[in-house]
């Protein structure tokens, strides 16, 4: 419900509303107070927010603060959360200017203690790397810490928990054993309000067992036969083209060759040039008759 | 002989049941994080510390205080200090800058909540208040009249960090008797 200036008033200056219906609505620590909006048509209404911690209200009631974000704003919501910063009750109030008009201020009906605001279950991620179990959890602010519970997913299994500081960080909870299911659960706790949130619902995360899909096994079992196959062949193809490499076999010509045919090798030492040359001639004969 | 071996054994369990009691064995036991009140405080530290003209003297007194106080003594000398800011330190001083006056403001409200939490235990008996701790708290309140009111007040601002490491020191988060 808004408020709206008349500004027909026919007498004396139109008053400017304070706005109604103050209220705080406060989730995981975050403070956020809202009113009805004051209308005056074609203009822009600027709203101021104090407060009054119990200190103040106790020993020096005439104290307001200004609000850190909110003095002034256009409104009709304030986030208070830096405002807040112990855990007792505020105190808040709010006026709506326009121009040199002020409204009178609007307090709230009951005072807002930090210690009243809502926890939620946290978001949590659950992955496998490799057989580790990790965890990543969402970031709420420094004042939050986050309380993970894990478990094997088996009978009478035992609840380790783990309280992690760290914020939007991978967290190595566990390394798995192959095959089994682990599950894991988290909830929040704000020190400064001494609360826990309710827990999340439990994820579950299963590792393969050590037995290998039959595919695989087979793909195994004939590359490894593969292997004995080829593995001899290569290295007896190797040793021969190591041993031609160094060790190569010369192969004679046939002219070269030692036979029982007519022209035979002669060994022409000098006391049987004679001879050789005779033999030389004879050979030669059947050529020149035959020229 | 048999007498004497029974009163003797008597007699030590008293001084035992004594001792216990004495010592706080039924703790006080808070939860409360002092680290956003010193980081809250560092954050104005060094312009409330520029205030203080008095330089050669101290409130706090640690040699004569703080450091003299035995752990059975912490809760009731943690109470009285609290006190001793939430009553009158915060009160005397004046602050007009708007930025300062938020930490101020947070500060005080931060002691405001420990100071109850800490009055809960007393009234429990479980935060006696024994002469080494009244002492104490008497020193520190002599130190601060002998100032005019507003000086003596934003010293006492300046000397929170020596307050704060104290009580980090000697709870280590956790307010224990």
């Amino acid at each position: 419900m808004s408020v709206r200036l008349n500004a027909s008033i026919p007498d004396g200056v139109a008053v400017l509303p304070a706005p109604q219906n103050l209220s705080v609505q406060s989730t995981n620590m975050k403070h956020l107070l809202t009113w009805s909006p004051v209308i005056v048509p074609g203009e822009i209404i600027y709203y101021f927010v104090e407060y009054q911690g119990e200190y103040e209200s106790l020993y020096m009631s005439h104290i307001w603060i200004p609000s850190s974000w909110c003095s002034p704003t256009e409104g009709p919501a304030c986030d208070i959360t830096d405002d807040i910063t112990a855990t007792v009750p505020y105190n808040l109030r709010v006026r709506a200017t326009l121009g040199s008009q002020t409204s009178a201020w609007s307090t709230l009906q009951h005072p807002f203690n930090r210690n009243s605001t809502i926890l939620t279950p946290p978001v949590m991620e659950v992955t496998k790397d490799g057989f580790h179990l990790v965890i990543k959890l969402e970031d709420l602010g420094p004042q939050f810490e986050f309380l993970v519970a894990y478990w094997r997913r088996e009978p009478d299994a035992k609840e380790h928990v783990k309280v992690v500081r760290s914020r939007g960080i991978p967290v190595h909870l566990e390394t798995m054993e192959p095959g089994a299911a682990y599950c894991v659960k988290v909830r929040t706790f704000v020190k400064a309000i001494g609360r826990h949130s309710p827990f999340s619902q439990a994820e579950c995360v299963k590792v393969q067992g050590e037995a290998l899909p039959l595919a695989l096994a087979l793909f195994a079992f004939f590359g490894f036969t593969l292997m004995l196959v080829v593995m001899p062949l290569s290295v007896w193809k190797m040793g021969r083209l190591l041993r031609y490499s160094c060790c190569p076999v010369v192969v004679l010509p046939d002219t070269l060759k030692i036979t029982n045919s007519p022209q035979k090798l002669i060994s022409c030492r000098k006391e049987e040039v004679e001879a050789c040359a005779t033999a030389v001639l004879s050979s030669e004969e059947p050529f020149r008759s035959w020229i | 002989m048999k007498a004497q071996r029974v009163s003797l054994w008597l007699v030590a369990a008293m001084v035992f049941l004594w001792s216990v009691r004495a010592r706080g064995l039924r703790r006080c036991l808070i939860s409360m994080d002092i680290h956003p009140v010193e980081e809250t405080f560092q954050e104005i530290k060094k312009t409330i510390q520029a205030k203080d003209t008095f330089q050669n003297v101290t409130i706090l007194s640690t040699s004569e205080t703080l450091h003299s106080i035995k752990p059975s003594d912490v809760c009731c000398m943690t109470k009285n200090l609290l006190a001793f800011y939430v009553d009158r330190v915060f009160k005397d001083h004046q602050e007009l800058n708007p930025q300062i006056l938020r930490k101020i403001s947070s500060i005080a409200n931060s002691f405001l909540y420990m100071h109850k939490a800490l009055q809960r235990c007393q009234a429990q008996r479980q935060c006696h208040c024994r002469e080494a701790a009244t002492n104490a708290t008497r020193i520190i309140h002599d130190n601060y009249d002998q100032l005019e009111v507003r000086s003596a007040a934003i010293k006492s601002l300046g000397e929170l960090d020596v307050l704060l490491a104290w009580i980090d020191k000697n709870h280590q988060g956790t307010l224990v008797a």
